[in-house]
């Protein structure tokens, strides 16, 4: 392959992504909404079986334009990150390995098959098990695809939020479980001596259009991943516009108790990746508050499916101690949140 | 015949991209043997003590060829592969 044909090779990416970009933004700019805008009153004269088609008609064309800039990012920045950094640094000094743990994170746990093996594997180089946690703990919650639709689809307002109090609770949750004892007794039975890593990895960088090409076509793979189930999710999702009464929406999901209903409810129950963020949308439209939808979204890192992977790596006693902490800070950011917004 | 060890190292059980990579390095392999070069592939679980003691933290489907880790976190296509292990006899 010449040089020229991998230049026009890249250029065309680029244009491809440029326009992605720029029409998010020229969306944005001109105040288009990206969420379904139908309200849960529309879906009441409708037919059993039409619900979830106008809802889903009703989302996509609104929302086509997140879902592929999300994909496209999420795909870029997971081909462009320097992953070997976390081999060279992790097995550094704590501080290191907690900045990079917060750091890295979110741009590479996209893709669910990664984020256990990396938990495991930063525990065993002797990072620790807090910058481990506090890894596993950064991943559900404030991963790009996450942060990118909850932005697009709830507000940028939501999405920061969640970004400041997915990192003081995935801190939270290291450094304490690195200063309990069972923390401390899992960290020394997964002691692993890498003996000079570092030389071992001579990461070979492609060519422009190759990387470029990479980064689709992993945004590609995820969206493969994640729609199939993301669908059915949203087809729950009208279900609930169309049946829940917003007189039970706003009597149990705001004020303090919602905040604890929502904090409980949105952990264990197990959602498709991406569909809190649209079920949050939805209960939001129908009455419920900033706090306990900001109690609903944190909910992800203390799911049943997760904890119960991790525990074939860490001792229960483990799990459980970052499940609690993950639900407290839960809460206690629903609240802070919902006072300071107006909206508990 | 020249000799060289490719290590695939991914997730047990193997995700698509693992299988991906392992399939492509077989290819190349096989490829290889008509230039006289005898391509050992090992498939390795990048979570297992062994692979971390060796290499560290590594994202998986990562590919190392001859104690070297190569490809970090993506699948590399046969073609390339190929041109990995040429270049590491040199």
């Amino acid at each position: 392959m010449t040089e020229k044909t991998r230049h026009v090779k890249s250029a065309i990416m680029l244009i491809f992504i440029f326009f992605t970009v720029g029409y998010l933004i020229y969306s944005r700019i001109m105040a288009y909404t990206f969420a379904p805008t139908m309200k849960p009153a529309e879906f009441h004269g409708l037919p059993l079986w039409q619900i979830p088609i106008s809802y889903l008609i009703d989302y996509f064309s609104h929302g086509w334009i997140c879902l592929l800039f999300a994909f496209v990012v999420a795909g870029l920045v997971y081909e462009f990150v320097p992953k070997e950094s976390i081999t060279k640094y992790m097995s550094g000094s704590k501080v290191t390995g907690y900045s990079l743990a917060i750091g890295i994170a979110p741009f590479l746990t996209v893709c669910s098959c990664t984020m256990v093996p990396l938990f495991a594997g930063v525990l065993y180089t002797g990072a620790g098990i807090g910058p481990a946690i506090t890894f596993l703990l950064m991943a559900p919650a404030a991963n790009i695809l996450s942060i990118l639709l909850t932005g697009e689809m709830i507000s940028w307002e939501v999405a920061g939020v969640r970004i400041i109090a997915s990192v003081v609770v995935a801190l939270a949750a290291g450094i304490i479980i690195s200063k309990t004892p069972w923390g401390k007794s899992v960290e020394k039975e997964h002691q692993v001596n890498s003996s000079s890593s570092a030389s071992r990895i001579e990461v070979v960088k492609p060519p422009l259009d190759e990387r470029l090409w990479s980064a689709l076509k992993f945004g590609g793979y995820l969206a493969k991943q994640i729609l199939p189930f993301f669908l059915l999710g949203l087809v729950a999702v009208s279900y609930v516009e169309a049946f829940l009464p917003e007189d039970i929406v706003g009597a149990y999901l705001t004020g303090i108790g919602g905040i604890l209903l929502a904090s409980v409810i949105g952990g264990p129950l197990y959602t498709p990746t991406l569909v809190e963020i649209v079920l949050g949308k939805g209960m939001f439209d129908l009455g419920m508050s900033k706090g306990a939808l900001l109690s609903w979204l944190m909910g992800q890192p203390y799911d049943v499916a997760n904890a119960l992977a991790v525990s074939r790596i860490v001792r229960w006693k483990v799990v459980l101690t970052y499940m609690i902490i993950a639900w407290a800070g839960s809460v206690a950011f629903g609240l802070i949140y919902g006072t300071l917004s107006g909206s508990l | 015949m020249r000799e060289v060890t490719v290590e695939v190292i991914g997730v047990e059980p193997p995700c698509k991209r693992c299988q991906a990579t392992y399939k492509n390095v077989e290819e190349a392999a096989s490829a290889l043997k008509a230039k006289d070069i005898d391509v050992k592939v090992l498939k390795m679980n990048v979570q297992s003590k062994d692979t971390i003691a060796k290499y560290g933290v590594l994202v998986s489907p990562s590919l190392a060829i001859n104690n070297v880790v190569k490809v970090m976190g993506r699948v590399p296509d046969k073609k390339e592969v190929e041109k990995l292990i040429l270049a590491a006899l040199k």
